[in-house]
This record gives C-alpha cells, structure tokens and sequence, in this order.
C-alpha cells in the first residue's frame, strides 16, 4: 500500500479520535474563554479610570484654567489640577505617574501654536487630551491654537501593541508546541502499553506510523493556535482595544509556521523517549531530556529576547535549533529581525529536525516493540540497525 | 502456501529459533505446538517482519513476504492490543483500511463480523469498556475483516469460555474450508486434536514434528492402550516388556505400548487378573506424541 495512504490513515485516526477527545474541546474552549475574556477585562477596567490629574507649569491663562474644569465636568470626569513650580518637578511627576499629562503655559514653552504645550509620557490618554483640546475650543478664537502634544518617550500605539502581541505569541507557542508535543508523547507510550502496536506495525512501518501520529496531532495543534490567532483579532477588533501594527498579518503567518516547525523538532524528540517508556506514568521522566532546554528557551524569550531583541542573546538564540521556534517570532513581531536571518534559522532548524526524524526514527522502529523494562537509547539504536 | 525456512534468532545468550523451518497448505488447519518460551511467538513475529532474523526467512506463495502480502493476512498477537478508547466498529474498520479496504467496503466488513461474532450490539462502545471476552472478539474481527488469505493467530483460545471456543472453531474451520491457511498457537491439545489436520511441534527453537495428526499418529511406534479390570489395580500390567505405564486410576490403567506387541497376551493377562470391563487399543493421543516430540 502507498505509504503516503498509510500516513494519512495514522493522521486521520489521531486527528479523529483526539479532537473528539474531551480534553482537546474542553481546552479549546477555555483557552478561547480566557481570551475573549482577558480583553473583555480589560476594556472594563480601563472604562474605571474616570479619574484624571493634570499638571500645570508656567503661566496658563486663568480662562484656560476655568474652560478645563467645565469640559471635565461636562463629560463627567474627576479631573484634579496640580500646579509646579517648575518644569523638572512637573516632568518627574508625569515619569512617576502622578499625573497623565502636564500643561506647559507658552512662557515656559511656546510649542508650535504658541499656547504652549501638552506633555506626556509615552502617548496622550485620550479623555485628558480631549479635555484640554475642547477647553481651548471653547475659548472661541478661530482657527483655535491648541497646545502641541510633545511626548517624553515617544512610543506608538502600535509598537505597544506588537510588544503586547510579541508577549501572548511567545506564551501561545510555547503552551501549544508542548500541549501537543506531550500529545505524542503520551500516544506513543499508550500505544506501547496496549500493545496495540504489534497489530499496527505487522502492516505499517514504524517510520510511518510516526510521521502520521505527528501530523495528525500537528493539525489539530494548528487548528487550536488558528483558532487563538482568529479570535484574539476579532476580539481586538471589536472591542477596538488595539491598534494593530502592520506586522500583525506576518506576525501570525510566522507564528503559524514556527509552530509548525516547532512542534515537529519536539515531538519527534518526545516520540523517541516516549517509545522507550513503558508505562504512561514514566512518560513524564522520560520526558525530562526534552523539557529542558524547552524551558531554558522559553524564559530566554520572555525574560531576556523582549527587553533586548537585537541583544546578543537574542541573536545567539535565533540559531540554535531548541529555541528558534520561540525566539524568531518573538523578533519578528517586534520587528527586530531581517529576512534573511529568519530563512537561515529555519534552514537550520528544519535541517536539524530532520536529522533528529532519522535518529529518532530508527530509535522508534527498535524500541517501540520491546517490553522488558525501560530500553536504552543505544539498545534501540542497535536493534533497529539489524532490521 | 506459507513457508517458512531455516529461522535464527537469538536474544543474547537465549536462543529463540534455531532453524526452524515448517510450512502452512491453504484450506488447512495448522496447529502450532510447543511449551513455552519454545519459539513459536518469536516465528510469528517473524512472519509479519516484526522481528528480523538472523538467518531463514518466511516466503508466501513462493515468494519472500513483503508488504503486499502482509496486507493478505490477519494477525492475532499473543498479547492483545486494541485501542482503548476507541469505538469497537471505528476500530476494526481503521485496521481494516490499513489492509487495503476502502473506506466503505472496511465499514461493512466491520459490521458483517460484529455481526457474526455477536458484539454487533457495542459497536459504538469504547473497546475498553467490554468485558475480555467481548475484545479478543474484537481482536479477531480486527484478523479477520479484510477476508485474509492467510491466519495466523497466537493463542486464540486462551480466556474463552464453551461458547467462544464453539464459535472460534467454527469460524476457522468455515475460513479453512474457504481455502484459508490457518496458522494457531495453543496448548490445548485435544482442541488441537479436534480442530486442526496439520500440526507443527517446536521445542527449544527447532522444529521436532510436522506433519498430518493422522499420520504422525500411525508413523509412531506407539500404541495407547486403556484396560479396566474390576477388582484388580492394573498390577497385571507390570514389568511386562514394552509398556510404560502413562496413568493409573482405580481400576483403569493407561500405557503406551510398541507397535506390533502381542495383544493377545495382554488380554489374557488382563483376563487372568478380573473381568475386563474395557479393553482399548489404538494410536496415541496428540498429547501422547507431543510429550514424546518435546522430551525426545
């Protein structure tokens, strides 16, 4: 029989019986509950803030003054008013968040319009500037001057978000290459333990009985991380919380095919310990091998690849074959990464996989019949080689 | 017609086959006999390529067995496998298929032999849930949905009631007769003794008898006599040359005797000690030339 038949019926089987499984549905829909959820949250509390504070430095008129707090009250605002001395100890206020926004009267800085300026940190929150816009309309004066906005740390909405979809990429691969990376783990051994094996392989080889179990299992994983992906942006979209980068469509593309990648050089690992296990309850130490550098991987990107993406470690790390699946995106949706780098680094990381998918292979094919006690990596190895 | 030729194979120091060679006739019933840990798993393994040998090999119509013919057969290994949490009739189907059935033609197979073996009421139950009984029907289901041309079955019998044991029979001796070879491991001989034609003995990796029952019965230089005599112990019997005493029970005694001892004399013996209740002479049991092919 074709082999490409006989994969696609292993695919098929697993694809089956596994998104039937209550653990896939029951996880698909809290992971998508969480999702909606967190932002539903966090369109909530952001619609708390109905306290707002300014800062004031140098002279601002006293009609100004009196414009601001009626437009506060009119839209229903808490807005309290906190004069400097100085432009130093209004700034230092703004960077410790005392206050959203600082007005600076046109004698300390005249900004474009001559009226002076509107500080901020990083971007304006929009109630305070739409506040002190209307103030300076209701003055009467047409065209109306307004104060320009001058930022300390300039930092666009969209970079905001695509170091908050960097951050949820990183997690959401992470969670799905190891969910589903497990997935085969646990197969294999199952697979062993009933026994059911022998009957499987006196008419598939064990090559593709592997390949067809990682398939199957892999679309499922796509079909989850799609999903995710799916619902995040048209939760964005509706709740209108985000402003999308334009990075945002590669961005999932990548992510997409990193875990693609991603999930195939784990669970080709986890099939190979898992077939020397016996027993599902040795699967997780059997497993260790793997989980580490997974780890190690994992805590780079968060704790070191986001604050530093074009850092050493970051770049030392798109390289290496364990971590690339997670670190590329992560550069890649924070746009610290060129073309080129991507390709070369899944070159590499295919080419390792598949090194790995003949090792393990072979491992798999000697150690997936043997039942006495947990086998040795190199007895499989030796036993396959007669074969 | 299966062959198989000259299998070695060891696992370190044990010693699993050591040339065997026997063969399986189509529309047959082979009986595959020997004690444990004589080799005949390991010879089975060998046919469906789940163990290489370190020398022979297994041929199928002549030829040596590849994929393809793999495809033609059903397997029943020693140690059930199914999958647990799958549906009975999703599951011999997905085996059926693997077999080279479609879609279609693998679900109706599935149903006609659920049907067959009685379990066509769980179908959509999950294999783990019926009793063992009830999977080791699906597990010959899963050998048997792909009409194979050849059957190879390690220990089918073992764990089955009266009933299951009726049924088996009769479906290996339906598929025997629809020009099947049948290939059987068990150690119930006189089920052996009943079921099958041919049988092939294995002790210690080499073959040690093959052949037709009823011949290897007639080529032994054996005979079984069973003579009840009223009141006596079988004590008559004693220390005559020829007989070895197999078993003893109130009046009755069993022994095997050479071929061409003089009967006459042995019923006059029996005669001269009491009434003779019975008196029983012909070729030995299946058991009988076992023990003498393994210890011999």
């Amino acid at each position: 029989m074709n082999p490409l038949r006989v994969i696609w019926l292993v695919g098929l089987r697993e694809l089956l019986e596994r998104g039937r499984s209550r653990a896939f549905i029951l996880g698909l829909i809290a992971t998508q509950a969480l999702i909606i959820g967190s932002f539903f949250l966090q369109a909530f509390v952001a619609g708390e803030a109905s306290k707002v504070s300014l800062g004031t430095v140098g002279s601002v008129p006293s009609d100004v003054r009196l414009a601001i707090t009626v437009v506060a009250d009119s839209l229903d605002a808490d807005l309290a008013i906190t004069p400097y001395s100085d432009l130093a100890a209004a700034t230092e206020a703004l960077r410790d968040e005392k206050v959203g926004a600082v007005l600076v009267g046109p004698d300390v800085s005249p900004g474009d319009q001559g009226v002076g300026e509107l500080l901020v940190k990083d971007r304006p929150d929009a109630r305070l500037q739409t506040i002190v816009q209307a103030a300076y309309q209701s003055l009467g004066q047409r065209p109306t001057p307004v104060p320009s906005l001058h930022a300390l740390e300039p930092q666009s909405a969209a970079d905001q978000t695509a170091f908050l979809l960097a951050n949820v990429a990183v997690v959401l691969l992470f969670v799905s290459i190891f969910t589903f990376g497990y997935w085969v783990l646990t197969g294999v051994v199952e697979e062993k333990q009933s026994r059911v094996v022998e009957v499987v392989l006196a008419t598939v080889r064990p090559r593709e009985l592997l390949m067809g179990k990682v398939l199957g299992i892999g679309v499922l994983g796509l079909i989850q991380l799609l999903l995710f992906v799916i619902t995040g942006l048209v939760v964005a979209g509706v709740t209108g919380k985000l402003t999308l980068p334009t990075t945002t469509a590669p961005t999932a593309l990548l992510m997409l095919a990193w875990f693609a990648i991603g999930y195939t050089l784990y669970s080709t690992m986890f099939a190979t310990l898992g077939a020397l296990a016996n027993r599902v309850e040795d699967a997780s130490n059997a497993s260790m091998p793997v989980m580490f550098p997974a780890i190690a991987s994992y805590l780079l990107a968060l704790l070191v690849v986001t604050n530093d993406p074009d850092g050493t470690i970051a770049i030392v790390t798109t390289y290496v074959p364990f971590s690339a699946p997670i670190v590329v995106p992560l550069r890649a949706a924070l746009g610290a990464i060129a073309p080129w780098e991507i390709l070369l680094s899944a070159a590499i990381t295919i080419a390792f996989t598949y090194l790995l998918f003949v090792i393990g292979g072979r491992v798999y094919a000697g150690a997936v019949l043997g039942t006495g006690g947990q086998m040795k990596l190199r007895d499989a190895w030796r036993l396959a080689g007669r074969g | 017609m299966l062959e198989v030729v000259d299998l070695t194979k060891h696992y370190g120091s044990v010693t699993a086959l050591d040339g065997a060679t026997f063969s399986a006739a189509p529309g047959r019933i082979v009986g595959f006999l020997g004690p444990n840990g004589a080799g005949k798993t390991t010879a089975m393994r060998c046919v469906f390529g789940l163990v290489q040998p370190e020398r022979g090999e297994t041929r199928w119509q002549g030829k040596p067995i590849d994929r393809s013919a793999r495809l033609t057969f059903g397997y029943m290994p020693e140690q059930r496998g199914l999958y647990p949490r799958m549906k009975v009739a999703d599951q011999v189907a997905y085996f059926a298929q693997h077999h080279g059935l479609s879609r279609t033609v693998a679900r109706a197979a599935t149903a006609t032999w659920l049907e067959r073996l009685g379990i066509a009421d769980r179908a959509a139950s999950r294999s783990e849930t019926l009793s063992h009984g009830n999977q080791q029907r699906i597990q010959l289901a899963v050998a048997l949905a792909h009409d194979p041309a050849l059957l190879v079955l390690d220990e089918p019998f073992s764990g089955l009631d009266p009933i299951g044991i009726a049924t088996m029979t009769e479906i290996l001796q339906e598929r025997a007769a629809a020009g099947v070879g049948v290939l059987f491991s068990s150690h119930q001989l006189d089920l052996v003794e009943d079921v099958c034609q041919d049988v092939v003995i294995i002790a210690h990796g080499r073959i040690v008898a093959a052949g037709e029952i009823e011949a290897l019965k007639a080529a032994s230089g054996r005979r079984e006599l069973e003579v009840e005599v009223a009141g006596a112990d079988g004590a008559w019997l004693d220390g005559r040359p020829g007989v070895s005493i197999v078993e003893r029970s109130g009046n009755r005694v069993k022994a095997l005797v050479s071929d061409g001892a003089e009967l006459g004399d042995l019923l006059a013996a029996a005669s001269k000690a009491g009434e003779v209740r019975r008196f029983a002479y012909g070729p030995p049991r299946l058991s009988e030339l076992f023990m003498e092919a393994v210890e011999g």
